[in-house]
């Protein structure tokens, strides 16, 4: 696919569409290099100028070359406008040919210019080498200026108050009059966000309370300080660098997508390095250059070789089919050019694609320029001399792991051998047997040709045992003859497979490292066309982010290396003091997760088809504050998280709407929804089910019957965890933009769409999310003493056709229910007579969902149906004793009405028992009694059944006995309890009073639609506990669970 | 940015602004209500059958005698190649013949046998001229009003914010992808750039189910999800008033109120077994070649009927991007589109729905008349062309049974009454009664539009 997504004819045309330009001109100053030089470059220069001989002899790069002209006579004439061919070819829409035209605000800066007597800033050389070059005024764009200081700027009076560091006095002074920050957010709101913000997981309910009631002043710092060494930090501040890295867990670019299966270690790598808050300029170095660092292998890696070597992942995160298929030219220079554009936008925050076909139209960035960058990386990716992903790996193999691996093969192997020697024993003893059904001579000619190899045997004896092939004894069916040898040969089996075992787990590193001695050639591919290769391009930084008179080049080889040292010098130009792009880059995508947007809005293009700063003086401070501190990160966070800035409110107040409807002045804090991963994390961490185990190698995923890639129910580990498959993006994440690793993700979007909310309202994930929050509820509510529930509504009492839990006995000569009385305890899940098993006076008695257990003839256990409605019903079901002990249980169906309607005993088996139909009014009781029979012991029985009320309207309604069970009704004082909890654990806040007064309405007539439609209650639940599931779905889906104030 | 502060500019720009309903006035978009339009309209919704790749107008639309007489000599002017390494000048004349059809006898290749049969409903535009050949440039340029440049919202976010939707039970901007995968320039084919997320596209599914997680589970279907979305509705509502309002979260809020919907009426929308075996056939879903480009035609004809304002298809990648073995790879994606595209046409001219719905039929570019060489001749195609290409338009206001335009003796450059994107966006907007250079999208304090103040000119010619 030569012009796919990513063909760069593709990319690099965007550029011939700018239609803006980028200073405002004037008959009077306009000049040629700043106002006339950038509409040339991006409409002409491909053509006059570019080229080493430029069409028609028309060189547009100097004034004096376009005086000069070309083989249309001269281009321009100072101060006469309608002689300027130039001019006149562009007004007649013929030049440029084919191309977006120039915009008449262009064309009028044009004429203005030759009017005005086509002014130049300064002397133009008599001879100029080829290609564009940099002019100063493309030097002179803010993102490739030396990064400075600036000083703290003056703040208007009535402001002041609110700066509690450098940062707020940058943002007030930019706020026009009467505009200022938001009041500080509460303390709640403030927890809340700093937890969410560092580590991406709600506060513990001891967190919260212990920051809640901190009573030091500086409660907030400490706050922050105590996440800031959080484990679960370096996990949210490391997704965010993995988007941009372009993890994943499969290699991508081909149909089969391969997995990747070491990549993890990477990205635990990420993990670990913000956690320890490794200077940014070594974590870039590290990533860039890890091995040029490692030095020799003697022995064992160190752990220090190891993370060196991990680190260098970063590299082998692009797309790369040459493992599946498309091991190719095509193929290898896509993965070269996807690790470009990690290593561009990632790090200097510009497109250098561009320029891989031509010089960059808009930013100054030469095609030699891309070349020069590509050199630094060719000695470890070189594509005529490529390493497929598998070379890739290196062992994390010690010696003490090869010698355990050798020991266990060579106790393998001597198991092994001991198997073969005892299995042809035994097929041997099998030919005698087999032998013994044919008589002598026969007999013995048969022995001899089956002793005798294959090979050598005569055509006779091929022959014979063709005509006897039961004879040809194989290991397949020695059972057959010697059942035991077969078991005996497991036994073997199971030793080698135990031998084996010890063989410690072999893991691996998928690196960048380069061949010793390895110097390949980077040629400039013409139009970026591999098959043209054009001029040898040595390695070097770009161009225009060096000071004019001192372009860096980078050694060919480093002497001192036994790697080329290409990209640790890249790394340490990248870091150094002077290096315009890389910190203001790093400090923008910090600004920009803690914000939601970022100082730079486009936070992978600094260039001009970017979006300038809106705060550029910020931005330095920020960049400077970060290499002053040793490229601290953290220290980036605690200066942003102490200002005013971050700790202001985000509501919404009168002044926002008249001066700052947008938020572009940070006049208050955006308010911003949970992160993909996160919302899967909360959910988990509200439920109490986040399994905290860090690092490793990522879950797995499944495709569920509608196509859609789920996690299993059962994995609880954070979202990041999650095997991230290119072609097979989990679903729920995706659906909330977790990106799609196509190369990289420079920023997420944040989508709000219906299928997102669906999602939320019908999927079974999100649906167990809020059965396990009840349970949780449930489980950790306190009950709230009754006379603190004045004001609250009433819960429905529980309805008359419930099912009743007793025992008694049933009276042989009236064939009716003699006694029924209620079991009085309910452990959760069965009905018995107290908390005690047996019960001192009762004994075994107990009913659960399906079953029971009897106790003494006259305590037999009985479930009870009381009919809602007349009609006639039918019953069935079936009975079922399970143990071979004791006598078994005999059961009977009794109507109030018609007395005995059916009665089974059961002993170690199963039995039907219909009841065919019988008349009931209503309030006539049902009752299922199942006693003991004589023997009291080993009664555990089963009985489920289905009774069918047909009413004279001819409807039909059934009730299940299973789905039917329930347990008393809950207290309203505990009801109330498990609402407050469900606040407190989805939220981290107890419910205001109207919110409880919401919810318990919310119950009632939940409950009380449940009890007239029994069959929308899930088996195993009561009508309150599936009530109180919704109240949790309806929480974890709200907006103050999904968005952060 | 937020919802509160989008203004609708253009009804207070405009010059006749006591015809607007004064509670419109001021007030800032925070629904897909219905809004009334500037002027009166033509059409109320557009299905867009977006072709990636640049069909070959040379081979389907727009016959050139002249190519094929000088075939395999050299152009004799300048090409604009995209690989200039296999580039060469030597014309190929189309294998193809052309013929003429229908009443207006409008000539149309044998690779579209189904279009021909509806030439007198469609307004052919042989002009088109986007200047660039790359795809995602011409793509976005289409889409977003400017060449190359991202993060600018789609046409239809404009359609949306300007008119509100019809119905309050769908999304009202809905994209069909191919089950083959997203179309080049991905995502980016359906953003709401700057615009809030109330006006972005929803994406169905290329297969079943085309929702996923649409049906509420059994024990949760009526009243109590009903309960449900209304108590979550009091506690969004109280949350939302805390904060003062916010775009995001009230964007939030009206997706679940239209989910809730979408669960009876999506899937009513969807069920194509509620058409008759007449209408099935005749988009192809008995044929395998058809079946699926057939079924998605239809379900855009099903979600315009029930009022959704703008719906465009996609095909996997860019199978119009024949740069080899044109002579066999031309053929197939015309069998595969070319049934379904002209039933579409016909089946809502049958129910009385073209007359308010436009159908958009073409690419982002089109092709060279040159071959592109690449080894023997029976893998030669042709490269790039966004010089000269050809589109068809058809309902809502738009004439049938017309060709529009010219490009050159051989189907290079676009040469008569040359139609840009932007003058294809400000026609369309007019069928819509809206006036693209006054509606004003403020963002970050700065006035936008669909067309960019760039050169735009409605093509009143086409128009009935």
């Amino acid at each position: 696919m030569q012009n796919s997504a990513r063909s760069f004819a593709g990319i690099c045309l965007i550029a011939a569409s700018l239609f803006f330009i980028w200073s405002s001109a004037f008959a009077n100053d306009v000049t040629f290099e700043r106002d006339i030089r950038p509409i040339l470059r991006a409409h002409c220069f491909d053509c006059h100028g570019a080229t080493e001989e430029p069409k028609g002899g028309l060189d547009l790069r100097q004034v004096r070359r376009m005086l000069q002209g070309g083989e249309s006579g001269t281009a321009i004439v100072p101060a006469n406008v309608d002689a300027s061919l130039l001019l006149q070819r562009v007004r007649a829409g013929e030049m440029p040919p084919g191309e977006t035209k120039l915009t008449p605000k262009e064309i009028n800066t044009l004429t203005l210019w030759i009017a005005g007597g086509v002014k130049i800033a300064r002397p133009e050389p008599d001879t100029i080498p080829p290609g564009l070059g940099i002019t100063p005024e493309e030097r002179a764009f803010w993102s490739f200026q030396p990064i400075q200081r600036p000083a703290e700027p003056a703040v208007r009076d009535d402001v002041r108050g609110r700066i509690r560091n450098p940062i707020d006095a940058f943002l007030l002074a930019r706020m026009p009059e009467g505009l200022t920050f938001a009041d500080d957010a509460d303390r709640h709101t403030l927890i809340l966000r700093t937890h969410f913000d560092l580590t991406g997981l709600p506060p513990s309910s001891e967190q919260l309370q212990q920051w809640m009631n901190d009573p030091s002043e500086d409660w907030y710092a400490g706050l922050f300080e105590s996440l800031l060494v959080s484990p679960n930090y370096g996990e949210r501040w490391a997704r965010h660098w993995l988007d941009v890295a372009g993890y994943a867990d499969s290699d991508g670019y081909t149909a089969s997508d391969l997995e990747r299966p070491w990549a993890w270690k990477y990205r635990d790598y990420v993990i670990r390095a913000f956690n320890a808050d490794k200077p940014f300029d070594r974590f870039i170095t590290e990533q860039l250059a890890g091995d040029e660092l490692s030095g020799p292998q003697q022995g064992d890696l160190t752990s220090a070789q190891i993370e060196l070597l991990s680190a260098t992942g970063y590299l082998r995160m692009a797309a790369d089919g040459t493992g599946s298929g498309e091991d190719n030219p095509t193929g290898r220079n896509q993965t070269i050019g996807d690790t470009l554009k990690i290593v561009s936008t990632s790090l200097l925050g510009l497109s250098v694609g561009c320029a891989q076909c031509h010089d960059h139209r808009y930013d100054p960035i030469p095609q030699t320029d891309y070349y020069a960058l590509r050199a630094i990386f060719a000695p470890a990716m070189d594509w005529q001399n490529w390493r497929v992903p598998a070379q890739r790996m290196v062992s994390l193999y010690t010696e003490v792991d090869r010698q355990k691996a050798a020991a266990a093969g060579a106790e393998a192997g001597a198991i092994g051998t001991q198997r073969a020697a005892k299995e042809k024993e035994y097929m041997l003893q099998a030919l005698e047997k087999e032998l013994q059904k044919y008589a002598e001579p026969l007999r013995a000619s048969l022995k001899e040709a089956y002793e005798i190899e294959a090979g050598n045997r005569t055509a006779e004896q091929t022959d014979l045992l063709a005509k006897y092939p039961s004879v040809n004894i194989s290991p397949g069916v020695l059972y057959q003859y010697l059942p035991e040898a077969a078991e005996d040969l497991k036994k073997y089996d199971a030793r080698i497979a135990e031998a084996n075992g010890k063989r410690p787990a072999e893991e691996f590193l998928a690196v960048l490292t380069e061949p010793a001695g390895h110097l390949p050639d980077t040629n400039l591919f013409y139009r970026g066309e591999f098959l043209q290769p054009l001029a040898v391009v040595p390695p070097a930084a770009l161009t225009v982010a060096c000071s004019e008179d001192a372009r860096v080049e980078f050694p060919l080889d480093d002497p001192s290396l036994p790697t080329s040292g290409r990209r640790l010098a890249f790394a340490k130009w990248l870091t150094s003091r002077d290096n315009p792009l890389m910190a203001r880059v790093i400090v923008n995508r910090i600004w920009l997760h803690h914000f939601g947007k970022g100082l730079v809005p486009t936070p992978a293009d600094f260039g001009r088809l970017g979006v300038p700063p809106t705060h550029p003086e910020l931005l330095d401070w920020l960049a400077d504050e970060f290499v002053q501190n040793g490229w601290s990160v953290k220290h980036l966070h605690r200066i942003i998280l102490s200002s005013s800035a971050w700790r202001q409110s985000s509501r919404r107040a009168a002044m926002h709407h008249a001066l700052d409807p947008d938020n572009q002045f940070y006049s208050r804090q955006s308010i911003m929804r949970l992160d993909a991963e996160l919302v899967r994390d909360r959910m988990l961490a509200v439920t109490g089910r986040l399994n905290p185990q860090q690092f490793g190698s990522p879950a797995s995923i499944t495709e569920d019957d509608a196509g859609q890639i789920v996690i299993d129910d059962n994995e609880t580990r954070r979202s990041m965890y999650i095997k991230v498959r290119r072609s097979q993006p989990v679903a729920m994440l995706q659906s909330f933009d977790a990106p799609v690793m196509d190369v990289n993700c420079e920023r997420r979007p944040v989508s709000t769409v219906a299928t997102q909310s669906l999602m939320l309202m019908n999927s079974s994930s999100v649906l167990n999310h809020a059965a396990k929050l009840a349970e949780r509820c449930r489980a950790e509510a306190t009950p709230i003493p009754d006379d603190q529930l004045a004001s609250l509504p009433f819960l429905p009492a529980p309805s008359h056709e419930a099912w009743q839990y007793g025992y008694g006995a049933f009276n042989e000569t009236t064939k009716q229910t003699e006694t029924f009385t209620p079991l009085p305890f309910f452990t959760g899940s069965q009905w018995q007579a107290s908390a005690a098993l047996p019960d001192p006076t009762l004994g075994f008695v107990l009913l659960h969902a399906t079953g029971g257990h009897p106790d003494q003839p006259n305590r037999a256990v009985i479930r009870r149906w009381v009919a809602p409605q007349s009609g006639m019903l039918t019953i069935s079901g079936s009975l079922q004793h399970g143990s071979s002990s004791g006598d078994g249980v005999r059961g009977r169906v009794v109507s109030s009405r018609a007395a005995l309607l059916g009665e089974w005993t059961c002993f170690s088996s199963t039995v039907d028992t219909p009841v065919s139909a019988t008349i009931v009014e209503t309030g006539d009781t049902l009752d299922l009694i199942v006693d003991c029979l004589t023997e009291i012991t080993s009664d555990s029985f089963q009985w489920t059944v289905i009774i069918s009320l047909t009413t004279a309207d001819g409807a039909v309604q059934s009730f299940a006995s299973n789905a039917g069970f329930q347990g008393p009704p809950e207290p309203r004082g505990l009801v109330v309890g498990q609402v407050i909890k469900a606040w407190q654990l989805a939220y981290c806040r107890h419910p205001e009073l109207d919110e409880m007064v919401t919810s318990m309405t919310f119950l009632a007539d939940q409950i009380g639609y449940l009890q007239t439609h029994r069959d929308q209650i899930p088996a195993g639940l009561t009508a309150s506990q599936q009530a109180l599931t919704d109240l949790c779905q309806v929480l974890l889906t709200s907006n103050e669970f999904l968005y952060l104030k | 940015m937020g919802i509160g502060s989008v203004a609708l500019a253009w009804l207070i720009q405009q010059e006749a602004a006591r015809a607007v309903p004064p509670a419109i006035k001021q007030k800032p978009v925070t629904d897909l209500k219905p809004r009334v339009p500037q002027a009166q309209p033509q059409a109320r919704a557009m299905i867009s059958l977006f072709q990636h790749g640049g069909p070959s107008h040379m081979d389907l639309t727009d016959p050139k005698p002249e190519l094929t007489k000088f075939s395999g000599t050299d152009y004799p002017g300048e090409v604009q190649f995209s690989f200039v390494n296999q580039a060469s000048k030597k014309l190929l004349g189309s294998p193809f013949q052309f013929h003429k059809h229908g009443e207006c006898g409008t000539e149309i290749s044998e690779l579209l046998p189904h279009t021909a049969d509806i030439v007198d409903d469609i307004c052919l535009i042989r002009s088109m001229h986007t200047g660039a050949n790359g795809h995602e440039v011409s793509i976005r340029y289409f889409h977003g009003g400017i060449p190359g440049v991202l993060g600018r919202p789609h046409f239809a976010s404009w359609l949306l914010y300007a008119l509100g939707s019809e119905t309050q039970d769908l999304p009202a901007y809905m994209v069909l992808t191919d089950p083959g995968g997203h179309p080049v320039d991905g995502v980016n084919n359906w953003s709401n750039g700057f615009m809030p997320p109330l006006f972005q596209g929803t994406v169905l599914r290329p297969k079943e189910p085309r929702i996923l997680n649409l049906a509420a589970p059994s024990h949760l279907q009526g009243t109590l999800q009903q309960q449900n979305l209304a108590l979550l509705q009091k506690l969004n509502s109280r949350h939302l008033e805390q904060t003062g309002g916010d775009a995001d979260l009230e964007a939030r809020i009206a997706s679940y109120e239209l989910a809730a919907r979408m669960q009876t009426s999506a899937t009513e929308a969807l069920d194509i077994s509620q058409e008759t075996q007449a209408t099935q056939n005749l988009y192809g879903l008995d044929n395998d070649a058809t079946r699926e480009y057939g079924t998605r035609c239809l379900i855009a004809r099903r979600l315009v009927e029930r009022g959704v304002r703008f719906v465009q298809l996609f095909l996997a990648g860019q199978p119009w991007d024949n740069h080899s073995s044109i002579g066999t790879s031309l053929p197939a994606i015309c069998q595969r589109v070319d049934k379904p595209s002209a039933a579409l046409v016909t089946d809502l001219k049958q129910r009385g729905l073209l007359d308010s719905t436009i159908v958009h039929w073409g690419g982002e570019i089109g092709r060279l008349p040159v071959t592109q060489v690449m080894g023997d001749q029976a893998s030669a195609g042709r490269d790039h062309n966004g010089q000269g290409f050809s589109t068809w338009l058809a309902g809502g206001g738009i004439k049938g049974g017309m060709t529009w335009g010219n490009t050159d003796e051989f189907g290079h450059r676009a040469v008569e009454n040359v139609v840009t994107p932007n003058d294809f966006q400000a026609t369309l907007m007019s069928l819509f009664g809206l006036d693209h250079s006054k509606l004003i999208y403020h963002h970050n304090g700065q006035p936008q539009g669909l067309t960019a103040n760039r050169p735009a000119k409605i093509v009143t010619e086409l128009l009935l």
